[in-house]
């Protein structure tokens, strides 16, 4: 298992492309350690497992953006940004206003590129409610029908004989128009 | 085949890279000639990556959520169970939850009534897109150089008040948050030191990273360690391809002591006699503002300013990014200067992606 990838650059250049193995190296290698900090630190298993599952979501979507470079372990990542998930959390819980503790940063003073990093991540987290958002307002079969392309990878052929379209093209034809709403519905929210 | 349906098929096309020459080449050549188009297809080419990436990371999530249910429950996690907890978050989680819903049918009612006032200041329809980038071939400006009805705008008082010796002055700003910054390279040439002056009021010291004579152009970068422009990243992102004609820009700069406004628009895609590397723009500019940014409705800078006509100080010749990508791609590597692609201002009104703005962009003051 451990030897699939020689390095931490190979690990994240497949997890960029969304392969599981490199999500399960990353999970073996680094849950235990973050839980066990999480738990520490007031949380409970399903907690844990929360906020480790949103840390790693951070790297992949920083593993698969054009700029990509991760200057410090990924396990001192992780950590940095679990850290930094679970005080946030903590802090709306508690409805507690002010600054961060201390040890919330990385402890090599590396903050910049990981708050930068999260930064992005909650934007990019708004950008996809309010697409959900659209989705919900544009209703059936369109809402449906956009799923099952882009979410769900299934070809034009299946769509069509789901949905009921007498070929692949008439299917085609109804996404573009399902589209051309969509984006009016989106671009409406995005404006407000 | 409707409009409509032509965009999202060649949209899709564009992403999968699956569209035959000749419909490659008819679709940059509608781009290029027509601002309305290029501005919609960058639109639908947005979305169409939206619902990718939606969809990618939804993908993933359930995978982790998957890999999570097969693991080993370790000794860790049994001893875990029994630990005695601190915080009993389970329940406040609830009432937070029910506020969160609360607060977000509020808002999604308030949105709808909003959202009816507010198609009136929709942004302008001109639109940098993403990737499709022209090959034009890099034409050294030799000509442009020697041009003597150019003047360069640089202003060479100490108005700046006690600081008597300051030679000249001029405008930089932000290429990362952590102290590159961009600037004309006739300002900072055969300077002693340069200081930038940020929005606070605080003065720091900058070196010369790297610079082109030949497009005017200069990057620095603050010495102080651990400095900041900001809190965040970059607000704005830099343009990949260049503006189209007329598409309305704006631009802040110090042609005295204060922060000072203008807007205009590209009235050329090229610069001074045709110069590709160059925009032509109606836009104000003084002396001082050399270096300034030269931003779209969208807040992409497109420009730098770099110089004025003589007979008309509404002409003014701005340096397009494309020069500054092609500087900047000659640093070694552990320079490490990425710039922002990501533009937080895109759909604020002026008012506040000038206030952003204001953070990033500072005066620049030369000692010869």
């Amino acid at each position: 298992m451990q030897q699939l990838f020689e390095t931490e650059q190979e690990v994240l250049t497949a997890l960029a492309s969304g392969k599981r193995e490199a999500a399960e190296r990353i999970y073996s290698q680094h849950y235990p350690v973050i839980a066990k900090w999480i738990r520490a630190n007031g949380g409970d298993e399903q907690e844990a497992a929360d906020i480790f599952q949103e840390a790693v979501v951070v790297l992949f979507e920083k593993s698969r953006s054009g700029e990509f470079r991760l200057s410090c372990r990924i396990g001192t990542y992780l950590f940095a940004v679990g850290k930094h998930l679970w005080f946030k959390r903590l802090q709306a819980i508690r409805k507690q206003p002010g600054s961060l503790p201390e040890t919330a940063g990385g402890e090599d003073g590396t903050a910049g590129t990981w708050e930068d990093d999260l930064q992005v991540h909650r934007e990019r987290e708004m950008h996809y409610e309010q697409l959900d958002e659209a989705l919900v307002r544009l209703g059936e079969p369109c809402s449906s029908l956009l799923k099952a392309f882009y979410h769900q990878d299934r070809s034009m052929q299946e769509i069509a004989a789901e949905f009921g379209y007498t070929n692949p093209d008439n299917a085609k034809t109804q996404k573009y128009k399902c589209l051309t709403r969509l984006r009016r519905i989106f671009y409406g929210i995005q404006a407000q | 085949m409707s409009e409509d349906n032509y965009i999202w098929k060649s949209a899709e096309g564009y992403l999968d890279g699956t569209l035959t020459e000749a419909e490659q080449a008819g679709l940059e050549e509608r781009l290029a000639a027509d601002p309305g188009f290029s501005a919609q297809f960058a639109e639908h080419l947005s979305l169409l990556r939206s619902l990718r990436g939606q969809g990618q990371n939804r993908a993933f999530r359930s995978m982790l959520r998957d890999i999570h249910r097969h693991q080993p429950a370790g000794e860790e996690q049994s001893a875990a169970a029994d630990k005695q907890r601190t915080i009993p978050l389970r329940r406040h989680y609830w009432r937070t939850a029910a506020v969160a819903a609360g607060i977000a049918l509020l808002t999604s009612l308030l949105t709808v009534w909003i959202s009816q006032n507010n198609t009136v200041r929709k942004t302008s329809p001109y639109h940098t897109l993403v990737n499709i980038q022209k090959d034009i071939a890099k034409i050294k400006s030799a000509q442009y150089q020697q041009n003597i009805t150019i003047n360069k705008i640089k202003d060479t008082l100490g108005r700046m008040g006690p600081e008597a010796e300051v030679n000249s002055s001029g405008t930089a700003f932000a290429l990362t948050n952590d102290g590159y910054l961009i600037t004309n390279y006739h300002v900072v040439n055969g300077a002693d030191s340069v200081y930038i002056r940020t929005r606070d009021g605080r003065y720091f010291k900058t070196f010369t990273v790297a610079y082109d004579a030949s497009t005017d152009i200069a990057v620095m970068k603050v010495e102080k360690k651990h400095f900041r422009f900001g809190k965040g990243d970059l607000p704005y992102s830099f343009a990949p391809a260049k503006s189209p004609l007329g598409a309305k820009v704006f631009t802040l700069g110090f042609p005295q002591d204060e922060i000072v406004y203008n807007e205009g628009y590209v009235s050329a895609r090229n610069g001074f006699r045709s110069n590709p590397d160059q925009y032509r723009l109606d836009l104000p500019a003084n002396p001082g503002q050399s270096g300034a940014p030269v931003l779209d409705a969208q807040g992409n800078v497109i420009a730098i300013v770099t110089a004025n006509e003589t007979e008309s100080s509404n002409i003014t010749y701005a340096v397009s990014t494309k020069a500054l990508h092609e500087l900047l791609r000659t640093l070694p590597r552990q320079t490490n200067i990425h710039l922002s692609r990501q533009n937080k201002i895109g759909r604020l009104p002026r008012e506040q992606q000038v206030e952003k703005l204001q953070d990033y962009t500072c005066l620049v003051q030369v000692y010869k």
